[in-house]
């Protein structure tokens, strides 16, 4: 009965170091509503640690045009991001509009966007830290030739 | 004996407390400089429509230089098709020389139909007041401290405005108003200061 209790203490704690390890780098949540009867809500809270991991598991060619698209800006959101690094906590640009508003925010380590408007309610929060290594892996991938080989066109 | 060694031992508290109060006191004033913010607010209450931007002086001063597009190279705008030096006939440098040595005085006034233009200096600051008339009483405010003046042409090129050293001297400035744009509707507001909120 003991030898149980100290398997299941054990197993406990390997889940809570696991946990632990996982929200180390803060955690993502993406909150989409939408304001019609039948809308979509969508309420995703990930540990931002796996948004790296998941840049690996991404379809290579989808990574290559994303990888594309960013490189020309990686200079800049990296500077940006240093610079938001060491940024006190700070509303970054509020936008308000009859029937929408508009806000992103720095606080406490994380970028926020919150958008509000007649069709929907979006909130993103995610940590500075997860957004640059996921944007160095974006660079990475970016002059990486496995990732820019042309792909083979469809014979169809 | 020891009601004198007492005695010391009280005094010697006294002196440390007193010490910490001062060093308590003087942390704040011993700390690193307050961190400076660019306030951008566009407000139309006609519409109920408002833009807040604040970012940080640090910040901008990093980004800055990471953009290299048209003619933005390196915290530098380079304005093209104009010699500054010699800009419509006018020596743009001699012009700000000699306002940096004038003492404080309203230099240009002109007064026509469609505006009301006055350029001063007055404490240290170069002053622009605009009134377009003819754009619905269109008011414009510039005022820049002349040490950002002189950043922004310390290039040693003539077709370069430094905006990166704009920036930096802002930074070494204290609070400042730049700017304040007034037509009918809309009011715009650029400034500096050392609150991370628009309140």
């Amino acid at each position: 009965m003991i030898l149980l209790g100290k398997i299941a203490l054990g197993m406990a704690s390997v889940g809570l170091a696991g946990a632990g390890v996982l929200c180390s780098e803060g955690v993502v949540h993406v909150k989409v509503i939408e304001k019609e009867p039948q809308g979509i809500h969508i309420n995703l809270v990930a540990p931002a640690l796996l948004a790296p991991i998941a840049m690996h598991l991404a379809p290579r060619r989808e990574l290559a045009q994303a990888a594309g698209r960013i490189e020309p800006y990686v200079p800049v959101i990296r500077a940006a991001l240093e610079g938001l690094r060491e940024t006190d906590d700070v509303t970054l640009v509020e936008v308000k509009e009859p029937g929408e508003h508009a806000k992103i925010s720095k606080l406490g380590g994380s970028i926020i966007v919150d958008v509000d408007d007649e069709g929907e309610t979006v909130h993103v929060s995610a940590p500075i830290r997860a957004i640059s290594s996921t944007v160095e892996q974006l660079a990475a991938a970016a002059s990486n030739p496995l990732y820019c080989q042309p792909t083979t066109p469809d014979p169809q | 004996m020891r009601e004198t060694m007492q005695k010391r031992i009280q005094i010697a508290a006294a002196f440390c407390l007193l010490a910490a109060g001062m060093i308590a006191l003087a942390a704040p004033a011993m700390a690193a400089p307050a961190e400076k913010y660019l306030h951008v607010k566009v407000e139309d209450p006609a519409k109920d429509e408002s833009v807040h931007i604040n970012v940080t002086l640090a910040m901008a001063e990093k980004i800055l230089p990471a953009i290299n597009d048209r003619d933005l190279h390196n915290g530098k705008v380079w304005i093209h098709h104009a010699d500054m030096t010699e800009m419509n006939g006018v020596d743009i440098r001699a012009l700000l020389d000699a306002l940096r040595t004038a003492p404080d005085n309203e230099f240009v006034t002109v007064k026509d139909k469609d505006s009301d233009v006055r350029v001063a200096k007055a404490n240290g600051d170069m002053i622009v007041h605009i009134i377009d008339k003819k754009n619905k009483e269109q008011k414009v405010d510039v005022m820049v401290p002349m040490k950002i003046v002189d950043a922004l042409f310390s290039t040693g090129k003539n077709d370069e405005l430094d905006v990166a050293a704009a920036l930096r001297a802002l930074s070494d400035a204290g609070d400042v108003l730049l700017v304040t744009v007034q037509d009918s509707t809309q009011k715009v507001r650029i400034w500096v200061d050392s609150r991370n909120t628009q309140d």
